[in-house]
């Protein structure tokens, strides 16, 4: 995952679980800013906010991203999407930023 | 034999109903409610984005609400004349604390009602009761305030033409369900029994609760803290901020 400037999003089915999406925005192969969408369950709800705040200004590397969201989802419950996803919609989103 | 309330709530509207369940769950009182949707509504999950979900426009054109729920999971149609909503809620030491496990007692107490109706209703993990592989129920739960919130349709008879019109359904989200159309994955009690007045539906629900927890539903009301909290959570239910948040 290498990434540049730009806006894009990615979405991704979870086998046997739930839709998790992205909105992805990149300035100088840093994550600007992101908002996970779709139908999946997380408890307690609000702490989806901390984890879009807590990415914001990192270098949008994998290992980055895994740095700082794997002991997030530490700290919570996750039904239909595990940590593994939501890297890999971001990843998504990089594809698809290059893409266009 | 243990007590839980009963609300039988009839039709509401979308921002009071959902106001209504999180005072309840505010206050942890074990309850099961019962209620409709007027005008008909669409709840999105926590976590949804309200413009990749919904036709807005089409929902003003057929004057649906559209309300955020404060449980994740999916988009719901409402349909005033076909569906009913459940809601339990109790304090979490009185369900398991594995939250499938919690959504399995809950959804399989009311395949067991269903069952009242001749209908061979299953829990289907993660969220869903299914008749024959065919959806008839979607349920969502949050937990705060050390209590349990689970919410939940249950199809009568909707307008599933309307439905899909009202909703935008990702083409990914049935990618791995070996079906063409979303609306071939639902079905309905009217599709699979006889039984669907009012009364026989939420006397099924009724007994499908008791049997599932061993406890006796008694007719009440709401208390005085529950009402007093209603009149300011629905100003947030229908607020821009809290329905365009994602």
């Amino acid at each position: 995952m290498q990434a540049g400037n730009g806006i894009s999003k990615g979405e991704l089915k979870v086998r046997g679980g739930k839709l998790v999406k992205c909105t992805l925005s990149l300035k100088g192969g840093k994550i600007e800013s992101v908002k996970f969408t779709g139908d999946f369950f997380m408890y307690p709800e609000e702490k989806i906010e901390e984890l879009e705040k807590m990415l914001e200004g990192i270098e949008c590397t994998e290992e980055k991203i895994r740095a700082t969201a794997a002991p997030f989802f530490g700290s919570i419950d996750l039904m239909g999407a595990s940590v593994d996803d939501f890297i890999a919609v971001i990843s998504i989103a990089v594809k698809n930023l290059k893409g266009t | 034999m243990k007590e839980w309330r009963l609300l039988i709530h009839g039709a509401g509207d979308a921002f009071t109903n959902m106001a209504i369940d999180e005072s309840l769950l505010v206050s942890g009182r074990p309850t099961v409610r019962l209620y409709r949707w007027r005008p008909s509504a669409i709840s999105i999950g926590y976590f949804q984005g309200i413009e990749e979900e919904v036709n807005l426009e089409e929902c003003k054109r057929h004057g649906v609400d559209v309300v955020r729920r404060i449980s994740g999971g999916g988009a719901v149609f409402h349909d005033e004349h076909g569906e009913i909503t459940y809601s339990l809620v109790a304090p979490e030491e009185m369900l398991p604390k594995n939250i499938l496990e919690s959504c399995d007692k809950i959804c399989s107490s009311i395949a067991g009602g269903l069952g009242h109706l001749g209908v061979n209703a299953e829990f289907s993990p993660l969220n869903d009761i299914v008749v024959n592989g065919r959806k008839i129920s979607g349920s969502a739960q949050t937990r705060r305030h050390g209590n349990v919130l689970q919410h939940g349709t249950i199809l009568i008879d909707p307008d599933i033409e309307l439905m899909f019109s009202l909703l935008n359904v990702s083409e990914k989200k049935i990618e791995d369900k070996g079906i063409d159309r979303a609306s071939k994955r639902v079905t309905c009690l009217k599709d699979e029994t006889k039984k669907v007045g009012e009364n026989e539906v939420i006397n099924a629900l009724v007994s499908g609760f008791e049997e599932g927890f061993g406890m006796h539903l008694a007719a009440g009301e709401m208390e005085e803290d529950e009402i007093m909290r209603i009149d300011g959570l629905r100003e947030k239910y229908a607020s821009r901020e809290w329905n365009f948040k994602r």
